[in-house]
């Protein structure tokens, strides 16, 4: 049986970095989308698959599992030998994309969930941003940003040389703010975080997800 | 060389788990105190190995990471074949630890920081607590553990039947709260969770951590 993907059809957050993660690894999948706004994600039959009742969910031929970075961890090995190596062989190598991945969901993400919430989402519903919590968001983002500067000196991605799941689960939040008019990934200040992100925004794949949205390839 | 612990000398948090984590594997390593008060971790010494300005960070004979939850899966590869096996080797397994370790960074430890900042930290400063942000971190910390009593009522353990890094991980923070008197984690509502929980606190390297501290073992 191919491999269902359980998700909203937004090319954002988990459910946009599993997409891409399926497409780098070229994977065969069968999308099924999860409305949320019909609260499809709080039925039994979801719940049953993630408990926690949230998206996105894969079932690859009856083994079901949830959490967008654990996913892709597991889409890695899955389809080894196809597509991009997003995770490396080597043990050391590996603890360094793992590294990059945990600064990720750590220390970028919940500053970069506040701002997108009160730029991004609440100025689409009309509500007035809590313009305090959207600076304090921006200015975490940016001391996050500052050492990243660094690091991409160093090499060209976040754990060397060659993209992998550290680079790819920035994709989840951060095009967004690009997207309506914030530009904290492009600044002049910080030509090495820019190049960075102008490649991953270059990247085909996503280009590709994008441009097409998310769909079966079965 | 010896493998290197650089890290507060009090066994909570990202310090603690990697303690935990280097028990658990048997390692013998060096613990290298860092003075969070005197702001050490500040230093550039510090920064060469760690550009967050965070602890802990490992030197592993020249191998520089930070970051505990990438350490510990780092840790239990090195030490592979001595101790407890924290994450599994059956690629199945393993990502259903993956999915338990993500709920943790990603659902569980963003309220219980605030949480433990509000009812921790901030009297140590001679602060009060904002009681609103305590009881709304609270209510979500609760949401998940009703979640995890679901899950830990199919077995022992959160990704399965043995103890793997996806409970451990868990030992970083909750203990704060424990401590100061917030029983959360054992209210007879989750009978399951309390069950667990009081397995996490009795296992002996998390005993013998709390009784001795923070040390070398070299």
């Amino acid at each position: 049986m191919v491999l269902k993907f359980y998700a909203s059809q937004f090319v954002a957050a988990g459910n946009g970095i599993v997409a891409l993660a399926l497409a780098e690894k070229q994977a065969a999948f069968e999308f099924v989308p999860i409305d949320m706004a019909a609260k499809e994600h709080k039925t039994e039959e979801y719940i049953a698959m993630n408990p926690f009742a949230q998206v996105p969910a894969i079932n690859d031929d009856g083994f079901a599992m949830y959490e967008s970075r654990a996913i892709c961890r597991y889409l890695d090995e899955r389809f080894a030998g196809q597509g991009a190596t997003l995770v490396p062989k080597g043990m050391e190598e590996r603890a360094v994309v793992e590294q990059a991945i945990s600064v990720e969901s750590m220390a970028f993400a919940p500053p970069l969930a506040k701002v997108v919430m009160e730029l991004v989402f609440k100025v689409r519903r009309g509500l007035a941003p809590d313009r305090a919590l959207a600076d304090e968001g921006m200015k975490e983002i940016s001391n996050i940003l500052d050492v990243y500067e660094v690091i991409l000196a160093k090499h060209r991605y976040l754990a060397g040389d060659d993209f992998t799941l550290a680079d790819l689960v920035h994709y989840a939040y951060a095009p967004m703010l690009a997207e309506n008019g914030v530009d904290i990934m492009t600044v002049k200040e910080r030509p090495n975080v820019a190049r960075w992100w102008n490649e991953l925004m270059s990247r085909p794949t996503w280009i590709k997800l994008k441009a097409e949205g998310m769909k079966s390839t079965v | 060389m010896v493998f290197k612990l650089y890290a507060s000398p009090f066994p909570v948090a990202g310090g603690g788990i990697v303690a935990l984590v280097l028990a658990e594997k048997q390692a013998a390593f060096e613990l290298v105190p860092i003075d969070l008060r005197a702001k050490e971790q500040k230093a550039a010494e510090y920064m060469a190995m760690n550009p967050f300005g965070r602890v802990p960070a490992i030197n592993d004979d020249g191998f520089v990471m930070y970051e505990s939850r990438a350490i510990c899966r780092y840790v239990d590869e090195k030490f592979a074949g001595q101790g407890t096996t924290l994450v599994p080797k059956g690629m199945k397994e393993r990502a259903l630890v993956e999915q338990a370790v993500s709920v943790e960074s990603v659902t569980l430890f963003p309220p219980l920081d605030k949480v433990v900042w509000e009812v921790v930290v901030k009297p140590e400063r001679g602060l009060a607590p904002d009681q609103a942000i305590v009881d709304t971190g609270l209510k979500e910390i609760s949401d998940t553990l009703d979640v995890y009593e679901v899950i830990l009522g199919k077995h022992r353990y959160l990704a399965g039947d043995d103890f793997t890094l996806a409970d451990l991980v868990h030992c970083g923070y909750l203990p704060f709260l424990v401590e100061k008197g917030v029983d959360i984690m054992t209210v007879k509502a989750r009978p399951n969770v309390a069950r667990w929980w009081n397995e996490l606190m009795s296992r002996p390297t998390w005993v013998k951590l709390q009784a001795e501290g923070m040390k070398s073992t070299v």
